[in-house]
């Protein structure tokens, strides 16, 4: 833990341990994605080639990333993950994104898809607006993983007819633009 | 009927939520395009307090784990709207927020619990 890291957010007026259970609650929901868009991914056989399959894939990796990244921030602010996995999946801050009942139904899939980004989206905005002015470290951590929620949103809705994302294809898959700069184990 | 009095129409703006407690049962007043709402405090996925909820639209969402109520009705519109139907385990999570009849007189907002 950083004690004085601490004790600067507590005294900007943010109780640290709400914010503690909002971390840990997107750290869960970041972990648990990663997991569920994992089976999404394998199973996106021949929709639009291979194209949904990579959209998925960058941001199945990219909330890893995430969760990467808002780990140590999590200590620092001393908090810990739950040592029992299953705890830290039951605290998840968004619904598991299960496979749909017919995994051969595309848009059943992007729904699960979009919804689960919207949820994230929802979650770092709760998390920016508690922390803006206040606990800068911990704001642009969250400030980054929005810019990648809100693209990652804007992908599958554009898959689902809502319009144009107005991006193009990551570099690499999971190249995370924005977080990998808070990433100091996986990115040189 | 047994209608009480929960709040001024002020204290409850639109697009906002208050949550309260009312001989011990937590409720929360929803504002939803100017019409208020009043629903059981809380969520029924995990019964966590809905104390500082948002409102998206006529939905209210959960602070813990997002799911989301259509304050009309309810009924759980998210995860409902992707959770796989053939789970049975799952169902059980999407039950209803019970609402409430809501009054509004004279500035006040009165709420019938029974």
């Amino acid at each position: 833990m950083g004690k004085v890291a601490r004790q600067v957010v507590e005294q900007a007026g943010v109780n640290v341990d709400v914010l503690l259970d909002k971390l840990l609650r997107a750290a869960g929901a970041e972990f648990t994605t990663f997991y569920y868009y994992t089976i999404l991914r394998v199973n996106a056989i021949g929709f639009d080639g291979e194209g949904l399959k990579e959209i998925i894939e960058d941001a199945r990796i990219e909330d890893r990333n995430h969760f990467e990244a808002l780990t140590p921030r999590i200590y620092e602010l001393g908090g810990a993950l739950p040592r029992d996995i299953r705890g830290f999946a039951d605290i998840a801050g968004c619904p598991d994104a299960y496979l749909p009942q017919n995994p051969r139904d595309m848009k059943a899939m992007l729904n699960v898809l979009v919804e689960a980004e919207r949820c994230a989206v929802r979650t770092y905005t709760e998390i920016c607006n508690m922390t803006f002015g206040k606990d800068h470290r911990t704001f642009e951590l969250a400030l980054a993983i929005l810019h990648e929620e809100i693209e990652h949103e804007a992908w599958f809705s554009e898959y689902l007819g809502e319009g144009p994302s107005g991006h193009f294809r990551r570099g690499a898959p999971g190249d995370s633009p924005y977080v990998k700069r808070f990433m100091t184990a996986d990115f040189k | 009927m047994a209608f009480r009095k929960l709040a001024r129409v002020e204290d409850v703006p639109p697009g906002r939520t208050k949550f309260l407690h009312a001989d011990g049962k937590p409720v929360i007043l929803a504002n939803f395009e100017g019409r208020i709402y009043a629903t059981f405090g809380l969520c029924p996925h995990r019964n966590n307090p809905l104390e500082g909820a948002t409102m998206w639209d006529n939905l209210i969402d959960c602070p813990f784990h997002h799911f989301q109520y259509d304050v009309t009705t309810g009924e759980n519109y998210f995860p409902e709207n992707v959770y796989p139907k053939d789970y049975n385990r799952l169902q059980a999570q999407l039950r209803p927020l019970k609402t409430y009849a809501v009054e509004l007189r004279n500035g006040e907002v009165w709420v019938d619990l029974e």
